[in-house]
């Protein structure tokens, strides 16, 4: 009996090569190299809800079809457990063969730009070691925090944000069968909150639905409030108006309340920049500056210092100063 | 004599003894206890057991515990024991290939390998013939195990990682530990000393110390342990935030006993009670550099980065203020509030945390994204799955009552 998710991000997933939305050149190369049974150790790196689990899984059902379980590892690296506990699971995985005809295994390693730096060299051996019995697969959002020795071991796919029209086949594809009923507005309002992130999408249909069957741009705009950081505008008014300690006291309870993350934070704060009462061209340079410390974040940085940098900065604004 | 007491670091005077009495890592434990185990049956391909971990985890306490339980003797050499070949041949030699006359075994001890230097002649090639050629059993420590250095020593030990101690276990040495010493403590203070160990137990130790010295002193204000500590750290900062630069600015922090990463909180903390308009943003624009290149010491290995950390720090920072910030107001400067708080924060949101952490797994996400859409998944959720993620009742609860909170808010628009 197939057991059927009520989460419609499970229900919904794509099972076969054809069924994915967007990534085109990646799923061919990805099925060419799935069915010649000749698979490197593959890197898919890429925005999140973009189809790197999905495909991995699509792979592991291809090759080892209904015993596909049995021969597919999926491990999650930002769980706080360690790279230690990940070598041994990888260890206990790879003991025994793989059922069937094909000579190796399937490990999924999530979120693999969450580990440091000697974590990944452990796992990087911890590759070598297992490559006669597995084959890897890793993902992560930013694969330059992915050391140089395992992406040359890999093939890297660079998955891209899902454009519109594919995440509208997505929506309608799910509104038909569950009998949903859907405006261009819901859609567009849908699309915008996405990030071009599918089951960011998917999530919010489903959650829509939950509370009308009729869904409206209404009702996806609350529920995407519900998500957001609140009173930002105000952490930068204190800003604006030199309250310095006042305005990055507020953005830690911000931050801390929910447990926002600072790139979630900075998403915020440069949609709200446009809409400030201050001159145009000071716009510009707090865009610029946000830009700056939204790449020093990803890169790793102090979330909460970069972003008092940045307040800073509104501070100097408030203050009608140009030079940033 | 209790003078005597006093000159014992706390932590020397209450390490544990015996194996038993070591907390928190009892997955090691079980480690060590095989390998001594079946050492003396010989039959191990790997004939060292490497225990490799943060600073004040227990390392040493374990080799010596085990010795003490198992009556062995300790033979404990060091990194220039390794490097000085004549020496090492002449002490190590006839202790490892005969038996010793007494009854009792040996244990040899490398402790701290980290200071070992591949380049230098018979130094870990030396540890490495010892390993092939031993007989006794072999414990070596280590901080940072993945260093290059160490790729052929990794393959031929057993690896034990010692991980930093668990916050719960700190603070229930650390409270064993002064009704040991037959003293009394705020609740408030330990639990402080023991989030800012990260787990460090000797540091937890040493920072327990100077509070109980000064309540000799009766000094009992809830902040003083902070400022004993700190007590350089004032002035480091006065230094950089207050005074004219001078050439000995860049070297403020040298002397102050914190490490960059604690005086980074420290300015953060204490910048804005200095600094006001553009030099505030001067002063945030310097320390944030200093991050970054903190960042990338942290991913590059590249210790070489520090130079310009401390220099963002110190000139970077002291430079930002402009003729109307030099003051002679005396300014009261605060130990950093923020990682408290963060801490505090995490207690209060473990829940949430934790339901979001099954809810990724069920559906092939991250953690961060089901944090961040956790009122959306609340909608979603269904019995089915809950039972699917074995939430426990509190669990399930909270989330009901997360979504009831949400439905409610729609309500009302």
């Amino acid at each position: 009996m197939v057991d059927f998710s009520t989460i419609w991000t499970e229900k919904y997933r794509p099972n076969k090569f054809e069924d994915v939305v967007g990534q085109d050149e990646i799923i061919k190369r990805v099925k060419n190299l799935t069915n010649s049974l000749n698979l490197p150790h593959m890197l898919f790196a890429g925005p999140a809800g973009t189809g790197k689990s999905t495909l991995a899984i699509i792979v592991a059902k291809e090759l080892f079809k209904e015993f596909w379980k049995e021969n597919y590892l999926e491990l999650n690296a930002s769980d706080a457990r360690g790279i230690d506990v990940i070598r041994q699971e990888v260890k206990n995985f790879a003991r025994t063969k793989s059922l069937g005809s094909v000579p190796f295994k399937i490990i999924f390693l999530d979120e693999a730009d969450a580990l440091t730096k000697e974590a990944q060299q452990a796992l990087r051996r911890t590759m070598e070691n297992y490559t006669s019995t597995c084959r890897f697969i890793l993902s992560c959002n930013y694969s330059s925090k992915i050391i140089d020795p395992i992406q040359s071991r890999c093939v890297v796919f660079r998955f891209k944000l899902l454009e519109r029209k594919d995440i509208e086949k997505v929506i309608r594809r799910i509104a038909e069968v569950e009998k949903i009923t859907i405006d261009e507005k819901a859609i567009q309002a849908l699309y915008e909150g996405s990030e071009g992130d599918c089951r960011r999408v998917i999530n919010l249909l489903q959650a829509s639905n939950s509370i009308s069957p009729v869904i409206t741009d209404e009702i996806i705009n609350i529920l995407l409030s519900s998500a957001k950081p609140k009173d930002i505008k105000v952490v930068l008014d204190y800003a604006l108006s030199g309250d310095f300690e006042k305005s990055r006291e507020r953005l830690l309870d911000i931050m801390l309340k929910d447990s926002i993350a600072g790139t979630d934070i900075i998403k915020a704060i440069q949609k709200e920049i446009w809409g400030l009462d201050i001159d145009p061209e000071l716009k510009v340079r707090l865009t610029e500056k946000t830009g700056e410390v939204e790449f020093r974040l990803v890169e790793g940085s102090d979330e909460f210092i970069q972003l008092e940098s940045l307040l800073a900065s509104f501070v100097l604004a408030g203050l009608g100063m140009k030079k940033l | 004599m209790p003078e005597e007491n006093k000159t014992i670091p706390l932590f020397e005077k209450h390490r544990p003894k015996k194996v038993s009495q070591v907390k928190g890592q009892d997955l090691a434990i079980e480690k060590i206890h095989f390998y001594l185990d079946n050492f003396e049956k010989g039959d191990l391909k790997k004939k060292a057991i490497l225990l490799h971990g943060p600073a004040g985890t227990g390392k040493t306490t374990l080799a010596y515990a085990f010795a003490n339980d198992k009556n062995h003797e300790i033979f404990e050499l060091n990194a220039s024991d390794l490097r000085n070949r004549t020496k090492l041949d002449e002490i190590l030699k006839p202790s490892t290939l005969q038996k010793s006359l007494f009854k009792k075994g040996k244990i040899i001890l490398v402790d701290e390998v980290d200071g070992v230097t591949s380049t230098e002649y018979g130094g870990m090639s030396e540890l490495i013939n010892l390993i092939e050629t031993t007989k006794f059993p072999i414990i070596i420590t280590c901080n940072d195990i993945w260093q290059n250095k160490f790729s052929s020593l990794r393959s031929k030990c057993e690896l034990v990682q010692i991980k930093e101690l668990p916050y719960l276990i700190v603070v229930e040495i650390l409270k064993e530990i002064i009704k040991l010493e037959d003293k009394f403590v705020s609740e408030n203070i330990i639990k402080e000393i023991a989030a800012k160990s990260r787990g460090d137990l000797r540091a937890a130790l040493n920072d327990l110390q100077s509070i109980l010295h000064l309540e000799d002193r009766e000094i009992l204000e809830e902040q003083v342990h902070l400022r004993e500590k700190s007590q350089s750290i004032f002035e480091a900062i006065k230094e950089v935030l207050k005074l004219r630069t001078n050439e000995k600015t860049t070297e403020a922090f040298e002397n102050v006993e914190l490490d960059l990463d604690q005086i980074i909180l420290w300015l953060e903390e204490n910048i804005p009670s200095e600094y006001r308009g553009e030099d505030l943003a001067k002063a945030f624009q310097a320390l944030s550099k200093a991050d970054v290149f903190k960042g990338r010491i942290y991913r590059q290995q590249y210790w070489h980065f520090l130079t310009y950390e401390n220099f963002f720090l110190t000139a970077g920072i002291a430079t930002a203020k402009g003729p109307k910030s030099l003051q002679q107001r005396f300014t009261k400067y605060n130990p950093p509030k923020r990682i408290l708080k963060i801490w505090m924060a995490n207690q209060r949101n473990a829940k949430k945390k934790a339901i979001a952490g099954k809810f990724a797994e069920l559906t092939h996400t991250s953690k961060n994204r089901a944090i961040r859409d956790f009122s959306i998944l609340t909608l979603i959720t269904t019995e089915k799955e809950m039972k699917e993620m074995q939430l426990d009742e509190e669990q399930v609860t909270y989330m009901q009552e997360k979504k009831q909170e949400l439905l409610s808010e729609l309500k009302a628009k």
